[in-house]
């Protein structure tokens, strides 16, 4: 499964995920970041790159139609003698905090959500708080307060705290979303979030 | 409650106990259950089971069950794992009330076809087994004991009213071992091995109900059923508190995964997040465990302004920086509490949170300090600091804390810092029952976890 395939289950079981489509060439892309609107990111999909960051395979923030071809070419060149999928242009996200919204099957208990700091350090930072599914929105609360990174949900240093209740709301879908498709893992990384809402940018399943 | 949960009363409360494997040979498993009984003065009927003698300690010895006339509630069963299957097989036949498994040599060596023996025969005929490869179970208030360890090398705790259910019985021996030296009463405790019959949720099932028991231990190191001790742990923890520490907390075993998700979130995450949502409280190490244990037996509170009294003044900045971190408050005393407690200071002390009693003081001040805090409504808990080191303090001041600790008016935490003259003031304390603590982050995190507790309690009644 590519992520446009997960996207699209989400997408079907009424997650709000952020426009894109994929491209399989330069025109395509123009084509598509003319009818989504610029600024627009660029992600490489291939199931044979596992972090698409660290290979030089995502390009954010284009701004107009040179810098997309420029980009593009760039993306052809850095995976080049892999096999992929196209190019996924995307809406560019909103600014803000990334998290990560997961899940997995355990043995024992079945079903757990995670909430925690996403991005590419997610692993090295490990500031995430688990539940088991079903949850509530009260479990939900708990568990932001347990992060370390609640302090910047909350809006440090000036910024406006994170719509929460949204965020409750996603966490509680999402634990129905596992159970119903009997989910084995799970991503959402990153969700970007601020004061109105957030954004789900890429996602990763495995039933 | 199912029946065969219900059917565990014939185990703690039996009038009458056979043990099949009983023996004569000293330090034997059949020997040292005999003498458990025999000794610790089980008022029912004993019966020892075993065709090679004709009596032990002076108690008829039987060839088998079937040969017992009149009823049998519990069957302690010490044989070779082979031949349990036939002696369930005459527990069925003789309608006995409950079996204690002591005998190992089943799952956890592979011979699964045994334990599913085990397991037909006690469900098809409502007979609740504890075990097997267990150490069964010590209740003090009817002197059943199942232990196979000696009394004088482990000591049985006093009756009391918390129950200590273990999946091991080397970890479950030894916290039974220390709850006997500090004077810790105990309801049931419970080993329950390999839970083949019966598992953990169920002996949590009973001790709900059970009117001896009001704060809860469980030992574990893998639940049998998780999704069902969720929601048992959920059921049980809002009636009785239940303090849970859990071993395997390394990632050994867990499956390699691909996603950030599958790598971080191992099985103990499971095991935290479900204790998070049934609110049990984790304690992290046998000593944790214990200062919880000892300040769960304090009345709930869901305030959280402590007051803290101390002669030494270093002791009281290191448990106010503990509230601080623990995010429980230092009282603001008010100006008649003030002034009250100014009496009792020398000229140059000032009244302050923590108050510094000084090390001059001597148990009058303490006994008048802890009054005043006691009847003073801008406190909620109070942390009493006793170095026993300095000159004034003599054995009077037990009399005082455990004064204050029995009113049950308020939590009362007491600490005291020591080599061998506290500790045996320690041990004094704690068998009067009051908390006491050789640490003050042990005594505050205690306090915090006992506050969160009483907290979500309160929540719960005014739902």
């Amino acid at each position: 499964m590519t992520i446009v395939e997960d996207l699209k289950i989400l997408e079907k079981n009424g997650f709000q995920v952020l426009p894109y489509e994929l491209a399989v060439n330069e025109e395509e892309a123009v084509k598509i970041a003319k009818k989504i609107g610029y600024p627009i990111a660029m992600k490489v999909v291939s199931s044979q790159i596992e972090h698409k960051t660290d290979i030089g395979g995502v390009v954010i923030d284009v701004k107009n139609e040179t810098l997309l071809r420029q980009g593009f070419q760039d993306i052809e060149k850095k995976v080049r003698g892999k096999k992929i999928d196209g190019i996924m242009v995307q809406k560019m996200a909103r600014k803000g905090i990334e998290l990560i919204v997961g899940g997995k099957k355990d043995p024992q208990f079945g079903h757990m959500v995670i909430v925690g700091l996403g991005g590419i350090y997610v692993e090295i930072f490990k500031d995430v708080s688990a539940r088991i599914c079903p949850v509530t929105n009260e479990d939900v609360k708990e568990m932001f307060t347990e992060l370390k990174a609640n302090a910047l949900l909350e809006g440090a240093r000036g910024k406006r705290p994170v719509n929460k209740k949204k965020l409750e709301e996603l966490v509680v879908k999402i634990c129905r979303f596992m159970q119903k498709y009997d989910v084995k893992e799970l991503d959402l990384n990153p969700v970007i979030c601020d004061h109105e809402g957030y954004d789900i940018l890429d996602v990763r399943f495995s039933r | 409650m199912k029946k065969m949960t219900k059917n565990l009363k014939y185990i703690f409360e039996p009038k009458s106990v056979a043990i099949v494997g009983a023996s004569s040979t000293a330090n034997s498993v059949g020997n040292i259950l005999m003498k458990n009984l025999v000794d610790g003065k089980f008022p029912g009927a004993i019966y020892p089971i075993n065709p090679k003698y004709k009596e032990i300690l002076g108690v008829k010895c039987h060839n088998k069950l079937t040969d017992i006339k009149g009823r049998l509630d519990c069957v302690i069963i010490v044989t070779p794992a082979v031949i349990v299957p036939e002696i369930m097989k005459d527990c069925a036949k003789k309608k006995v009330g409950g079996i204690i498994l002591i005998t190992s040599g089943f799952e956890e060596v592979g011979r699964q076809d045994l334990a599913k023996q085990v397991k037909d025969i006690a469900e098809k005929n409502d007979i609740p087994v504890i075990g097997p490869n267990c150490l069964g179970v010590l209740n003090p208030y009817t002197k059943v004991d199942s232990i196979f360890l000696p009394v004088y090398k482990l000591g049985r705790p006093k009756p009391g009213s918390i129950a200590f259910v273990t999946q091991s019985g080397a970890v479950g021996s030894a916290i039974t071992d220390l709850a006997a030296y500090y004077g810790i009463g105990i309801s049931k405790f419970i080993s329950y091995g390999n839970a083949t019959v019966l598992d953990e949720s169920d002996y949590l099932e009973y001790l709900l109900e059970d009117k001896e028991t009001e704060t809860i231990i469980l030992y574990m190191e893998g639940a049998k059923d998780g999704r069902k001790l969720l929601e048992t742990m959920k059921k049980v923890n809002k009636v009785k508190p239940i303090i849970v520490l859990k071993a395997g907390k390394g990632k050994g075993g867990q499956a390699a995964a691909r996603s950030h998700t599958g790598n971080i979130a191992g099985s103990n995450m499971a095991y935290t997040a479900a204790f998070r949502q049934a609110k049990v409280t984790e304690a992290d190490g046998i000593n944790e465990l214990f200062d919880f244990v000892k300040m769960f037996s304090q009345p709930k509170q869901e305030g959280k302004r402590i007051g803290v009294i101390t002669n030494g003044g270093g002791m009281g900045v290191l448990t106010a920086d503990y509230i601080e971190k623990e995010g429980l408050e230092l009282a603001e005393f008010s100006e008649t509490t003030k002034s009250e407690l100014k009496k009792l200071l020398p000229s140059y002390g000032n009244v302050g949170n923590p108050l510094d009693l000084v090390a001059d003081s001597g148990v009058n001040a303490y006994e008048k300090a802890v009054d005043i805090m006691n009847n003073a409504p801008e406190v909620d808990i109070l942390v009493i600091i006793v170095l026993f080191q300095t000159p004034p303090i003599d054995e009077r001041i037990v009399h005082v804390l455990t004064r204050v600790s029995d009113d049950r008016n308020k939590p009362v935490a007491t600490i005291s810092v020591g080599g061998e003259y506290t500790e045996a003031y320690r041990k004094i304390l704690e068998s009067n029952n009051v908390p006491n603590f050789n640490s003050p982050s042990g005594a505050i995190k205690a306090v915090g976890k006992w506050v969160e507790y009483s907290k979500y309690s309160g929540h719960l009644r005014e739902k």
